[in-house]
């Protein structure tokens, strides 16, 4: 501490109006950097709003789009209910195991974990193509066709490393002495977990959860190779199936067409408020969570 | 006597009446952590093998170095993508790396401690848009916007630099890269934020006491603190960057050559799979994507395995002067 002090010190040589002048252009500069990274948000925000809205009506959510992009009418029902099918599977999945790989992680230890740390890392990092890629061969090769269920194999592999990090996060944050209650108490390892340490992470593990399921809505690459998209209507996780990223997408790569413009920036704005929504949600519960004095 | 003995003890104690229901319990948590880990391993093995006879026609020096992609001949080399890969990462980062660390600074030093959170999570809102819907922005919005200056720079500038001569199409690598660093400007900034802020007080505080501003508080102290933890930030903000898929896809102009000019259309590995993979039916093409996926996952486990090198050191140098 003392060596970077009396750096200090020898450099605060300077004339104060000098020092005043840095502080300033200091300031300038850092509030000119904000001001253009939010020009995008608020331009995106524009966007969407200004040309999205005009493509809603009840028809936008209840009809399928129609077989041909160009073409004008119909809606995005069946992409709605795909990236709902899709994702919530996934994160039926994702979050059972994701907990589960954490509490071994932190519980057990030894070779085992070190490889299973190493892998969620490996995750963490991986670009979702790459994800997609690696379902395609798992998946589709195997079963010789696209299909909701691989799509939803793609967004649970790119969930589970972010429910991971969270869980493992707040275990290790878990206090000392509630740990050394419980094993005073004589309290079996299993149900120390599963009636003490998770509810006391309960909340910080949903806000990991909401993040998880915001990032996997948004995913359109791993889509691609695995959920393909489709025009119909279907319930059937076997078969290929529609989702908001890959509609915005396929309409987008055609926006020529004004009917195919549209139809994109209306689902762009009903994913975006999807996203946000449980984005901000979560972020709500963890304050909500943390003492009023850290907030 | 440490913590961890003292537990262990009484770990001891308390194992002997439950230990078949702890054992159950282990036993299940090993079980779900094989039952995932060996998948996803067997997952990434099952990928290289299909990709072994794009190996094996042009090896693997050959296949990261070749300069031509031409699905109709059963040519493929991955140099187009990595050098639009790189090109595109290096304008992201440009642009992006002092922006992020300014407004890190200017959450962490400069605004008052209610106007904080605020900022941070507006910030934050930014990470959250789906990339796809960048892409949409990027391509309907942004790119036409950035094309007048595109022609301004290849009007003056350019007619002596080839690098970045016109023609200027609208979509390319300089568009891509305007993309891709408003998408990782919050990445940086969260994690560079959360570097300052582990900042010891103590040491600000000298700073402030011997007379410093803001500014000599962030020279001298803040900045050499955090320097290997802005760097690990900057490297995952680059991670980000070389893996961005759909958003630059749809603003690259997708030709599967090395552009003379930034302005030029061009592919990132990341892109090129993404676009063709659902049209490949010439001989190879498909593994041919699939190896560039592979490439892709060596650059960005790297870049990875960097910054979180570069992170336990800002950790451990963080501990020692607290």
């Amino acid at each position: 501490m003392s060596r970077s002090a009396s750096l200090a010190a020898e450099r605060l040589r300077s004339t104060s109006s000098a020092r005043r002048a840095r502080e300033r252009a200091l300031e300038i500069c850092a509030w000119a950097s904000l001001v253009l990274a939010l020009v995008p948000l608020v331009a995106i925000g524009i966007f969407l709003i200004g040309q999205g809205v005009r493509s809603l009506s009840l028809e936008f959510f209840t009809s399928d789009p129609p077989g041909d992009l160009s073409a004008t009418g119909g809606g995005i029902r069946n992409a709605v209910v795909g990236t709902l099918m899709m994702t919530g599977l996934a994160t039926l999945v994702a979050v059972p195991v994701g907990i589960a790989l954490a509490v071994f992680s932190r519980e057990i230890g030894g070779r085992v974990a070190a490889a299973v740390r190493f892998v969620v890392d490996v995750l963490a990092g991986l670009p979702s193509i790459v994800v997609g890629i690696f379902v395609y061969s798992l998946v589709v090769v195997a079963t010789g066709h696209f299909s909701g269920y691989a799509g939803a194999v793609a967004l649970a592999v790119i969930e589970l490393p972010v429910i991971v990090v969270a869980t493992d996060e707040l275990l290790r944050l878990t206090d000392r002495r509630i740990d050394e209650g419980t094993r005073a108490l004589g309290m079996l390892r299993w149900r120390s977990f599963l009636s003490v340490f998770i509810p006391t992470a309960l909340s910080g593990i949903i806000t990991g959860i909401m993040l998880a399921v915001s990032r996997a809505i948004g995913e359109t690459a791993p889509l691609i190779f695995t959920a393909l998209g489709n025009n119909f209507f279907t319930l059937d996780l076997n078969e290929p199936v529609q989702a908001m990223p890959l509609l915005i997408y396929r309409n987008a790569l055609n926006s020529a067409f004004p009917a195919a413009r549209d139809r994109a920036m209306g689902t762009a704005l009903v994913l975006v408020v999807i996203v946000l929504g449980f984005n901000l949600a979560g972020r709500w519960i963890a304050r909500r969570a943390r003492p009023a004095d850290q907030r | 006597m440490t913590p961890g003995s003292h537990a262990g003890g009484i770990r001891t104690l308390a194992r002997r009446p439950g230990l078949s229901q702890d054992g159950w319990f282990r036993l299940a948590l090993r079980g779900v952590a094989l039952l995932v880990i060996v998948p996803i391993l067997w997952m990434m093995v099952d990928t290289f093998s299909v990709t072994v006879p794009v190996w094996e026609r042009f090896g693997i020096p050959g296949f990261v170095v070749g300069a031509r992609w031409a699905p109709s001949f059963t040519i493929y080399g991955a140099l187009p993508f990595i050098y639009g890969t790189i090109l595109t990462s290096a304008i992201a980062m440009l642009i992006a790396v002092p922006v992020a660390v300014l407004i890190a600074l200017l959450i962490t030093e400069i605004l008052p401690a209610r106007a904080r959170t605020a900022v941070a999570v507006t910030v934050d809102l930014l990470a959250a848009i789906p990339s796809v819907v960048y892409g949409l922005w990027g391509l309907l919005v942004l790119v036409p916007f950035l094309r007048p200056f595109e022609q301004a720079v290849a009007g003056t500038l350019g007619t002596v630099i080839p690098f970045l001569a016109g023609p200027t199409p609208g979509p390319s690598y300089f568009a891509a890269g305007v993309v891709v660093s408003i998408m990782i400007v919050p990445i940086i900034a969260a994690l560079s934020r959360e570097v300052f802020a582990a900042t010891p007080r103590l040491q600000r505080e000298a700073v402030r006491a011997l007379g410093g501003t803001r500014w000599d508080v962030i020279r001298t102290v803040v900045l050499p603190i955090g320097r290997s933890g802005v760097l690990a930030a900057i490297i995952l903000g680059l991670a980000r960057a070389i893996g961005e898929t759909i958003a630059v896809t749809m603003v690259i102009g997708n030709a599967p050559k090395i552009g003379a000019s930034i302005f030029s259309p061009g592919f990132t590995l990341a892109s090129v799979i993404a676009n063709e993979f659902n049209e490949a039916n010439q001989e190879l093409h498909p593994e041919a994507l699939i190896a560039l996926g592979l490439v892709l996952l060596v650059i960005s486990v790297l870049v990875n395995g960097l910054a979180i090198l570069i992170r336990g050191r800002f950790a451990r140098g963080v501990g020692r002067v607290a």
